[in-house]
């Protein structure tokens, strides 16, 4: 039995009877419990997996409905929550909290038949692009344990690299699927803002962040985006996709499609000359897939990682306000306490890189310094969205490195908060304009990934993953070495 | 630029005990001085753009009451009301 299988190829090697979902569960498991003490993807593992298991295998064998899953084991970022378990963010404020509902993402793959195994280690509160800032220690990149895996969704990315599980979900506010997709070798979608349902994601910055799918090839990205998108009145930012079928006709091709290399992504200060060549190469697979590739610049994007950082840590600011002691993260009582020592006891649990975008979320709009900072933050997004529409004019899709860097060791780069910033560069442009994008593994340099950035206009996931799967079928990667 | 005293009022005011954290506020002053490049982008005549959701749009004004399930995990609550300490 293969671990490494494809979605695709697991439903039909479950229809065909080649194993049974206990089967691959117990594998599934085996492998977690075999690998997941070094790699650190999971932050729980579902106690009741094989449980779920033997269920759906009852229902394939007595000839009733089965969801489209078939009992798949597919990973959650611990940010989404599930009725009656934890959902910690990685923070120790949530160490004990349990979900009283279940996001909507989680309860569309319940009823599709997936099989939740775990809930996957991240950044504290998704603040980060490493894991290291997670309050249990960081995932390590199945590559090579050295370096980090990215993140925020670093556990998801992991899980899915190393054949912990299927598939996976993870939340997207300035590259946190994308960046660990790039960093682990594996697909990330950043859908459309409003694509895919909200409810139960624990919120950081409502206004921009997405969950999407981490997978092994396009395909599952799309097979998974079929099953988590469309309306939900829970979350009334969501739009209308009439039911679209992501999988559809995606062996389309590319031919005569126009395809703009971002120049502000592929000539910056931080850029690696390695992950400059495997984008340059890139490019010239496009153009043999019939496509035409010229340069585009978007003036907005030097001031993009500044405008991101502002409008999220405002939003964190509000957002987290709430753990306070008193409805979340309750720890002691509250007699012989004054009110603000109380909370700012409850707030002293809290990590150092939540703690510092809480104290910017404070400064950034406060009367006085919201002209300098926030507004202008806000006008530059404005900019930047009427400056894609009218790149989107002229263009299909935008390309560029998923992340300008390749994956580096742990504490080589948190110590400088603005060039760890910087490595959020060419990602956070997706969401302050809404529009999908995806990260495709291409290639593996001194034993390390590189993916590529593939960027759409609102709600046009369907070519995009056309796009992205014409490339992904050039590229033959080694197998990952854990 | 901004100064640490600045950063370590607007801390106060988030309820951040900061009494040991001085790496904490050169950190943020360092973020901030970074921002400083937003300065540069010439966007002050730019309209900020809002998200508009029509009211139709919107589910029903209905209470789903979760009560039971949140007050169970409540260290220190009395019948349904959550209990806090007192305001100075």
């Amino acid at each position: 039995m293969d671990l490494g299988i494809s979605a695709l190829n697991y439903v039909s090697s479950i229809k065909n009877g080649e194993f049974t979902v206990e089967e691959f569960t117990s594998k599934s498991l085996e492998r977690i419990s075999q690998v997941d003490e070094k790699l650190h993807a999971f932050l729980r593992v579902n106690d009741l997996a094989i449980k779920n298991a033997r269920e759906i295998d009852t229902k394939i064998k007595s000839n009733q409905n089965v969801g489209k899953c078939y009992g798949m084991p597919i990973s959650v970022k611990d940010n989404m929550c599930i009725e009656g378990s934890k959902t910690t963010c990685a923070s120790k404020v949530l160490e004990n909290f349990i979900a009283p509902y279940t996001s909507t993402v989680i309860s569309k793959l319940n009823s599709e038949d997936a099989i939740i195994i775990g809930k996957t280690n991240m950044d504290e509160f998704a603040m980060g692009l490493s894991t290291e800032y997670s309050a249990y220690g960081p995932s390590r990149n199945p590559w090579n344990i050295d370096y980090v895996p990215g993140g925020s969704s670093g556990g998801s990315g992991v899980s899915v690299s190393a054949n912990e599980c299927i598939a996976s979900l993870g939340s997207d506010t300035g590259g946190s699927i994308r960046n660990p997709a790039s960093f682990c070798s594996v697909v990330g979608l950043k859908p459309t803002y409003g694509l895919v349902s909200r409810y139960g994601l624990v919120s950081y910055a409502n206004s921009i962040e997405q969950i999407g799918p981490m997978t092994k090839t396009v395909e599952d990205s799309a097979f998974l985006l079929n099953i988590i998108s469309g309306i939900d009145s829970n979350d009334n930012t969501t739009v209308d996709n009439k039911n679209q079928d992501y999988l559809n006709n995606i062996d389309a091709g590319i031919s005569g499609k126009k395809i703009g290399i971002v120049t502000e992504m592929t000539n910056s200060e931080g850029l690696s000359t390695d992950v400059l060549n495997a984008t340059n190469d890139a490019v010239k697979t496009f153009e043999k897939l019939g496509a035409n590739c010229e340069q585009v610049s978007l003036q907005m994007i030097p001031y993009t990682v500044a405008a991101y950082y502002t409008i999220t840590s405002t939003e964190a600011g509000s957002n987290l306000a709430r753990y306070d002691n008193i409805r979340y993260g309750y720890e002691f009582d509250s007699s012989g306490f004054e009110f603000n020592s109380y909370i700012s006891q409850a707030r002293s649990k809290l990590g150092p890189e939540v703690i510092r975008r809480m104290i910017l979320g404070g400064f950034v709009p406060s009367a006085g310094h919201a002209g300098k900072y926030f507004l202008k933050a806000l006008k530059v997004k404005s900019k930047l969205i009427a400056e894609i529409n009218h790149v989107f004019e002229k263009f299909d899709f935008l390309i560029s490195p998923t992340v300008p860097i390749q994956p580096f060791k742990f504490g080589e780069k948190i110590q400088d908060p603005v060039s760890f910033m910087m490595i959020d560069f060419n990602t956070v442009t997706a969401n302050l304009t809404g529009i999908p994008a995806i990260s495709v593994p291409y290639k593996i340099t001194n034993g390390l990934p590189i993916g590529i950035q593939i960027m759409a206009n609102r709600l046009e996931e369907h070519s995009l993953l056309q796009t992205a799967y014409a490339l992904e079928k050039t590229v033959d990667l080694p197998e990952v070495p854990v | 630029m901004v100064t640490e005293e600045e950063i370590s009022n607007v801390a106060k005011l988030m309820k951040i005990d900061l009494e040991d954290h001085t790496a904490h506020i050169k950190r943020v002053q360092k973020m901030l001085e970074y921002f400083d490049i937003l300065d540069n982008a010439n966007v002050e005549s730019e309209e900020i753009t809002v998200q508009e959701t029509d009211l139709d749009k919107l589910r029903d004004d209905k209470h789903n009451p979760y009560d039971k399930n949140l007050l169970k995990f409540l260290k220190s609550y009395q019948g349904k009301y959550v209990k806090a300490p007192k305001l100075n």
